[in-house]
C-alpha cells in the first residue's frame, strides 16, 4: 500500500469513463434482444428487460443520453486544447491525437513480439489505446446520427430519401457489432488478461499507477514528467481498500455481464442478419 | 412640400411597420383542414413541382430494376403464359399459376419472408399485399404502386408516411450479394466496407493482443 502512485486519470475522466460503461452495457443488452429478436435467447433477454417495446424504449432514451455525454465530452475535449498554441498541444506528448510516432512504436512492437527488438519506449498514450480511444469517439457518432434517423423515420424521410433507412440500419447494427466486439474481445483482454494487467488494470477506477508500473509501461512518459519537473506534484494516495473492492466487484461484474452477452452472441451469431 | 413628403413617409413606414404585427393576410383564405394534416408538399422530398404533379413521387428507389430470368417452373409453357411471364404490371399478378389456390405465399416467396417486418411485428404478406387477386405492384391501381402506396399502405401504421419514406426498401436483397452491386449499390458497398473494417479490425487486434499477452508471459524476465 505503501508504493509511490502516480496520477493518470482526473475524476472527469473516470467519470466519463463510467459512463460509458454503463450505458454501453445497457445498449448492447437492449440492443442483441432486439437483434437476436428471432432466437429463444434473444426472447429471454426481451422478457427480462421488459418486452420488445420496453427493451426498444430503453434504447433510444440511453441512446439520447449518450448523445449528450458525447456533447459534453467534445466540449471537455475543446477545453483540453491549448488555444494559444494548438498545433503543439495537438501533437505534443501530453496528446491522444495518433502522430508518427505512434507508427513506430507499432513497428517495434511487433519486431518485439518476435524478438527483433526492444519494446518501444511508449509514452503518455500508447498507440493501442489511442485506437481504443478515437473507434469509439468516431462510433458514436456512427451510431448517433443512423439511431436519431430510425428514431423519427417519418421525420427524416422529409430530407433524404426513405431507402437511406435501409443502409441506416445495416450501418446501425455492423457499427455495433464491430464495437461491441472491438470491447468485450480486445479492450477487455488487454483490460483483464494481460499478463500486466491481470486481473484488472486498475487506473481506470482509481485514477493512479503504480511507479513501477509507470517506469515499464509507459518509459517515455516517465522521462517526460522527470523532465518537467511534474514527477513529485503527480504523486498521489493509494485508493482506499473499501473503494478498490467497490471497483473490483464493478469492474468484474461489467466484464462478466459483457461475456455473457459475448458468448450468446458468438453462439447466436448465425441468426444475425446485418439488414 | 417636405413636410407632405415628410407625413407620406411617416405613413407608409407606419402602415409597413403595421403589417408585421397583423395575421397574414393569406391565413384568412385557409383551408378547412386541422393544423395537423398539413399540405403533402411539405412532408415530401422531390422536385418541388407540387401543386401540379402533387401525387407524383419522384424516382426515388434505390433498387436498380432490370429483367431477370425468373424461375419459369410453376408457369405452363404456352402462348398465354409467355405473355404473362413479366408480371409486374398484371391485376392479378399470379394469374395462370398451376395450383394456385393450394399453394402458400412463402413456398415461392421465402425470401421475403425474413425481413424486419415480417420477423418483427408479424406482419402477413396479406396486411399489405391484399386479398386475392393480389395484384402486381406496378399495376396502375394496386395499392402498392409507388404513386400511392406511402398512403393507402405505409400510411396504415407509419402516420404521416410520405412516398419518400415509402421508398424504404422492405424486401430488401441480400446485401452482400453480388446481385445486390447491380441492384441496390448502396448497400452493397456499405455491406461490405463494414464488414471489412470489422474483420479487419479484428484480425488485427486479436493477434496484437494475444502476441502481447505471451510476450509477456514468456518473455518478461529476459528484457529486464
Amino acid at each position: 500500500m505503501q508504493k509511490t502512485r502516480i496520477k493518470r486519470f482526473s475524476i472527469l475522466d473516470r467519470g466519463f469513463h463510467l459512463f460509458l460503461i454503463l450505458t454501453f452495457l445497457t445498449q448492447t443488452a437492449t440492443g442483441f434482444s432486439r437483434l437476436f429478436f428471432s432466437t429463444g435467447w434473444g426472447k429471454s433477454l426481451n422478457s427480462v428487460l421488459g418486452g420488445y417495446q420496453t427493451t426498444t424504449l430503453i434504447h433510444k432514451w440511453v441512446g439520447v443520453l449518450m448523445i449528450w455525454g458525447f456533447i459534453f465530452h467534445t466540449l471537455y475535449l475543446l477545453t483540453r486544447i491549448d488555444w494559444k498554441n494548438p498545433w503543439a498541444s495537438l501533437f505534443g506528448p501530453d496528446s491522444i491525437v495518433p502522430n508518427f510516432k505512434d507508427v513506430k512504436h507499432l513497428w517495434q512492437r511487433i519486431l518485439w513480439f518476435f524478438g527483433l527488438g526492444s519494446p518501444p519506449r511508449i509514452g503518455r498514450w500508447a498507440y493501442w489505446e489511442k485506437f481504443d480511444y478515437w473507434a469509439v469517439y468516431w462510433g458514436m457518432p456512427l451510431l448517433a446520427i443512423t439511431g436519431l434517423a430510425l428514431m423519427y423515420p417519418i421525420f427524416t424521410s422529409r430530407y433524404v430519401p426513405g431507402w437511406t433507412l435501409n443502409i441506416a440500419v445495416l450501418l446501425h447494427r455492423a457499427e455495433a457489432i464491430l464495437a461491441v466486439s472491438y470491447i468485450f474481445i480486445v479492450h477487455f483482454f488487454v483490460g483483464h488478461l494481460r499478463p500486466s494487467s491481470f486481473p484488472m488494470n486498475e487506473a481506470m477506477f482509481s485514477g493512479s499507477i503504480p511507479m513501477e508500473e509507470l517506469k515499464e509501461e509507459k518509459p517515455a512518459w516517465h522521462d517526460q514528467l522527470k523532465n518537467e519537473g511534474k514527477l513529485e506534484t503527480s504523486k498521489v494516495r493509494a485508493p482506499s481498500f473499501l473503494y478498490k473492492i467497490i471497483y473490483f466487484i464493478f469492474g468484474y461484474a461489467a466484464l462478466g455481464f459483457g461475456v455473457y452477452l459475448l458468448i450468446n452472441g458468438i453462439i447466436y451469431s448465425r441468426y444475425i442478419t446485418l439488414h | 412640400m417636405i413636410t407632405i413628403y415628410r407625413t407620406i413617409a411617416w405613413i407608409i413606414s407606419f402602415a409597413l411597420l403595421s403589417m408585421l404585427l397583423l395575421p397574414a393576410s393569406s391565413l384568412g383564405q385557409g383551408e378547412e383542414v386541422t393544423s395537423y394534416i398539413s399540405r403533402y408538399g411539405q412532408n415530401e422530398v422531390s422536385t418541388g413541382y407540387y401543386e401540379k404533379y402533387e401525387v407524383r413521387p419522384g424516382n426515388q428507389s434505390p433498387l436498380v430494376r432490370k429483367f431477370r430470368s425468373i424461375d419459369r417452373e410453376p408457369f405452363a409453357y404456352s402462348s398465354t403464359a409467355a405473355l404473362i411471364r413479366i408480371r409486374s404490371r398484371l391485376a392479378d399478378s399470379h394469374r395462370g399459376i398451376k395450383f394456385y389456390n393450394n399453394r402458400r405465399c412463402e413456398e415461392c416467396h421465402i425470401n421475403e419472408t425474413h425481413d424486419i417486418h415480417t420477423v418483427r411485428e408479424n406482419i402477413t404478406c396479406r396486411q399489405c399485399h391484399g386479398p386475392e387477386p393480389i395484384a402486381s405492384i406496378d399495376h396502375y391501381y394496386s395499392p402498392l404502386n409507388p404513386i400511392r402506396r406511402h398512403a393507402y399502405v405505409c400510411a396504415k401504421c407509419h402516420e404521416g408516411a410520405s412516398a419518400s419514406f415509402a421508398s424504404y426498401v422492405v424486401h430488401e436483397p441480400a446485401a452482400g450479394a453480388i446481385s445486390t452491386r447491380s441492384s441496390f449499390p448502396a448497400m452493397y458497398y456499405s455491406y461490405w466496407f463494414m464488414l471489412a473494417l470489422l474483420a479487419g479490425t479484428l484480425a488485427f487486434f486479436i493477434p496484437h493482443s494475444l502476441l502481447m499477452g505471451l510476450r509477456e508471459l514468456f518473455g518478461k524476465k529476459k528484457d529486464k
